[in-house]
């Protein structure tokens, strides 16, 4: 029975949970009684007592999350952690504040003075990322609501092959780098207007993001954690302090032997076999690889590079003002009146067509100087992938890989070996 | 502790789970047509509402109709947030049953036999690594070719900040052509460069005395009368005059006064048997000529059109109708590139005309709306584009130029309109008497920026630049504006009216009133008087500026005037 209690809580939650329609879409009726409709009430701004307290919640979660997973090795209690994550990080805080979020945050105000960083939000890109180099990725594992809503509802895992893993573990990283591209050249947050499943935290999106979202969650079924494993950026940054962790969780609370019982259970292909009886590249072969790759760093960086500041015009569109401009522009070549709610305030506006040119010059060469970083980090990311594809470390045992491990738990009960504490026994 | 379920508990979760799908599906499906509906359907664009509605407007007294308007008003918003509540209860059973969907198969997935894989012969590792370096390579490849052949696709769609080669650079830097900078020597139009009212070069004299010939280099008397303002090109002044019937064109030697060739305008084909009715202050001559340095063309009142080269040889000459209204015919001719183009106003209609400026075939006509004015066609270049800007009433329209079409136009003029507009890099002024002036924001769904009618002239145009925007008035007011925001920064009383439009030269403003003045101030947001210097005759026409001198045409004589 206490396995359904953190059910039964998310279902009050979720009914608890109530959605607000408030927009006005036409006019309000005229009274001819004299009644007069009562002055907007607007919701009080949180105070930052509130944020502190976000911090001190995720803050907690984590140590929990740590515990439960490092520690007491408890499946059933990070199910617990995701439900509360949902509820509270999803449901009650409707997905904002986030860390995945937070990227966008830092990009922004490390590349404009004119934008001071909320400190919650700093604090909730950095713990995060700070728990991951001591512990991996239990942040994934039951704190963040994205992760929690696939989590929950992944329970008929497939695996993938390999093949598609290898091209779809490309994407975060294009994601990454679109994402710290687009903030810092203070054009749009991407992750936040896209995440998929804020329509259903805030029950009120787009229609295309709430069939993004619900599409997402039928794939994730089967599919476990599609948008963890293919699009989440914050994932990528998570991946690469959770390879250093001092203390990661592990799939046996002892001596590994090898029974190989584990081997095929994770769905997310993150478990690490053994490869003492295994035939190994030749050395002299893998270093060859090795420094090939290494000499291909610097040109696979100014090809990145360069391909992406060919692209920066195009990128450029993201831009509100750089649309509006094209949609001006495409109005007097075609003499076409463009009825957009942007141009016709635009127009309104009493900015000049001049004036709103210049501003799409600027914003284009403050993306032709931004993009090649961007391309220059995702050829870097390629040539340190490739590296990384030709070192190979002896194992003696089944492991989780440090990097793709999501802590999540669920090798645990594939393993035969069982701890017995002084109590127990 | 673990749930432990037996098969029969299974089997009844299966069956609930099933279940709470099919109830899921059913609900999602149903509440995404309602959602559809929702956002496409307003519920006060029903056609019944609004056809009753406008049969309420017709008969606004009656009692029933309203109440007819209320009821179904009232049903149609009942109507549609029912179906806002459908949607949010939906919202609710769809998480309900979703919530009992996972809930089910969590517990059924749990509650499965423990059945690891028992795997078979290990993955070859070292193959493994090999394949993923191909397939990553694979990828990135693959990834990297599709952004090089988008960045070639786009690019031609966008614009090249970085003014390198390219086609689009190209073709943007024609299409964005800028105003011409007034050239110091050749003053082509009614005042000047694209009449607008701007002289270039610099060092022009700013005291003179018509009475006693103080910094007068030359005077003439103009054969016949006309209230024409004088065109430049290189060494030639060109004037016209007219005296009943007898329309000329006068060719006057720059630097000496001398009249070099008179063009006669008259026994036309075409051409009205008596006198057109215009008023005696306008006369038939008020029109002022235009010229490329290859041709001069000049049109009258009669409607005569007539075109000469430079040195007075007819090449083409026409009636284009007599342009019938109440003062009679003032609008001055304006040439662009092979195009001679003629702002026609009378009674009967109003248009622009192209003509070819090598044989007088007509090439476009674009009929305007509205009432005849007496304003003339200024040249503005917005947004890289040259436009021909008339002030008319009521609108004020753009038009290519080229092809005539209409660009845009803004309903803001009324009464008599004689002022042209004043243009600078961003906006139009436009004014008359008895109305407003009114900034205008160029461009597709051009717009009015800001209004003031404490100021109007009647006949004086305004001029601009990006600083600032000068008007004199028929009353003798002389006000400057902040041309962006439309405060007024000065207002000066000069005591006579002015007619002449003023000219901005060497950063002030030369404004010649009705008794032969010219107030000459600075272009600045202070008012400060240069000098007031007096022709010794009346004078309304708008002076020309050419290399250092002043052309003034007074009521009989025309002037040179140089610093000594």
């Amino acid at each position: 029975m206490k396995k359904l209690v953190p059910y039964i809580i998310l279902i009050f939650l979720f009914i608890w949970h109530s959605m607000l329609f408030a927009q006005q879409r036409f006019p309000r009726p005229e009274f001819e009684s004299g009644y007069t409709y009562p002055t907007n009430q607007l919701l009080n701004q949180r105070g930052p007592m509130w944020e502190y307290f976000d911090v001190a919640v995720l803050i907690s979660a984590l140590i929990v999350t740590t515990w439960l997973a490092l520690k007491k090795r408890s499946r059933q209690g990070l199910i617990w952690m995701s439900v509360f994550s949902l509820a509270y990080f999803g449901f009650y805080r409707q997905g904002c504040i986030c860390s995945v979020g937070s990227v966008q945050n830092v990009a922004l105000a490390l590349f404009n003075d004119g934008y001071a960083i909320p400190l919650s939000a700093l604090l909730f890109f950095i713990i995060p990322l700070l728990f991951a180099l001591a512990y991996g990725r239990v942040f994934c594992a039951g704190v963040c609501p994205l992760g929690a809503i696939q989590e929950l509802t992944g329970f008929k895992p497939v695996k993938l092959p390999k093949t598609v893993e290898i091209i779809l573990a490309s994407v975060p990283f294009i994601y990454l780098a679109l994402a710290v591209l687009f903030a810092s050249t203070n054009s749009q947050f991407i992750i936040c207007r896209y995440d998929p499943f804020i329509g259903i935290f805030r029950l009120d999106a787009t229609y295309t993001l709430i069939i993004f979202g619900a599409l997402l969650l039928l794939a994730g079924i089967f599919v476990n954690r599609p948008y963890c494993r293919y699009l989440c950026p914050y994932g990528v940054l998570l991946n690469v302090f959770s390879r250093y962790a001092g203390k990661h969780l592990t799939i046996t609370p002892a001596e590994c032997t090898n029974c190989r019982l584990c081997e095929e259970t994770c769905p997310y292909d993150a478990i690490i076999p053994s490869d003492t009886d295994q035939n190994r590249e030749e050395p002299e072969k893998s270093r060859k690889h090795f420094i090939l790759y290494f000499l291909l760093i610097p040109v696979f960086a100014v090809s990145g590079a360069y391909i992406l500041y060919s692209l920066a015009p195009s990128l450029a569109g993201v831009d509100s003002a750089v649309r509006l401009a094209r949609e001006i522009r495409l109005e007097k070549e075609t003499g076409i009146e463009s009825l957009s709610k942007a141009v016709v305030a635009f127009k309104e506006s009493g900015k000049t067509e001049i004036e709103l040119f210049a501003e799409e010059e600027i914003i284009i060469s403050r993306f032709r100087k931004a993009s090649p970083w961007a391309g220059m980090f995702l050829g870097i990311s390629l040539g340190i992938g490739m590296i990384s594809l030709t070192i190979r470390s002896k194992r003696n045992e089944y492991k989780p890989h440090q990097g793709r491990c999501f802590s999540c738990g669920r090798c645990f009960k594939y393993c035969p070996i069982k701890v017995q504490t002084q109590n127990e026994a | 502790m673990k749930l432990k379920l037996n098969e029969k508990d299974i089997s009844i979760l299966k069956v609930i789970s099933q279940v709470a799908g099919g109830f899921t599906l059913v609900v999602a499906l149903t509440m995404i047509f309602s959602l559809v509906q929702l956002k496409t359907i307003n519920p006060l664009d029903n056609p019944v509402l609004l056809s009753v509605k406008d049969q309420y407007d017709k008969d606004p007294a009656n009692a029933a109709k309203a109440e007819q308007v209320r009821a179904m008003d009232l049903m149609a918003r009942k109507a549609y947030f029912s179906s806002r509540w459908q949607v949010e209860t939906g919202s609710y059973l769809l998480l309900a049953g979703a919530i009992i969907l996972i809930f089910c198969q969590r517990l059924i997935s749990d509650n499965e036999k423990l059945n690891p894989l028992l795997p078979g012969a290990k993955n070859d590792s070292s193959f493994q690594q090999k394949r993923n370096r191909r397939y990553l390579i694979a990828t990135a490849s693959v990834i990297s070719l599709t952004a090089i052949v988008a960045s070639f696709v786009l690019r031609n769609d966008l614009p090249d900040p970085s003014g390198q080669s390219g086609t689009s650079a190209k073709s943007e830097a024609k299409s964005k052509e800028t105003a011409p900078k007034p050239d110091k020597t050749n003053f082509p139009f009614f005042r000047g460069q694209d009449s607008r009212g701007i002289a270039g070069g610099s060092g022009y004299p700013t005291e003179w005395d018509g009475v006693t010939g103080n910094n007068i280099e030359w005077k003439i008397e103009i054969p016949k009368q006309g209230q024409s303002s004088p065109v430049i090109w290189d060494d030639k002044i060109f004037i016209t005059g007219a005296q009943d019937m007898e329309c000329e064109v006068y060719c006057i030697n720059k630097k000496t006064g001398d009249i070099l060739w008179i063009g006669s305008a008259f026994n036309i084909p075409g051409e009205p048997e008596v006198l057109p009715k215009v008023d005696q202050d306008a006369g038939l001559a008020a029109s002022t000529v235009a010229t490329n340095g290859k041709e001069v063309c000049a049109v009258f009142a009669n409607g005569n059109l007539i075109c000469f080269d430079m040195n007075g040889k007819k090449k083409w000459a026409k009636n284009i109708g007599v342009p019938e209204n109440s003062y009679g015919y003032s609008s001055s001719l304006m040439i662009y590139e092979n195009l001679l183009l003629v702002q026609y106003d009378s009674e009967k209609k109003i248009s622009l005309i192209g003509f070819d400026i090598e044989t007088g075939d007509q090439k476009w006509e674009t009929l305007r709306q509205g009432h005849p004015v007496w304003s003339s066609p200024v040249l503005a270049y917005f947004d890289g584009k040259p436009q021909l800007i008339i002030n008319g009433n009521p609108k004020v329209s753009s038009y290519d130029p080229s092809t005539g079409k209409e660009l845009w136009s803004v309903e803001c003029m009324s009464n008599d309109v004689a002022p042209s507009v004043a243009v600078n890099n961003t906006m139009a002024y436009a004014v008359t008497d008895y109305a407003k002036l009114t900034a205008i924001k160029p461009g597709t769904g051009a717009s009015i920026i800001w209004e003031d009618n404490t100021y109007t002239p009647d006949v004086s145009s305004p001029v601009a630049n990006d600083e600032f925007l000068f008007i004199s008035t028929g009353n003798g007011d002389v006000v400057c504006y902040n041309p962006e925001k439309g405060d007024t920064l000065w207002t000066h009383y000069f005591m006579d009216q002015f007619y002449a439009s003023p000219i901005i030269a060497d950063d002030m403003v030369y404004l010649l009133d009705r008794s032969g003045v010219m107030h000459i101030v600075k272009a600045k947001s202070e008012f400060q008087l240069v000098a007031e210097s007096s022709l010794g005759e009346s004078a309304d026409c708008t002076p020309a500026f050419s290399d250092k001198k002043i052309y003034i045409r007074g009521k009989k004589n025309l002037y040179c005037i140089s610093k000594n």
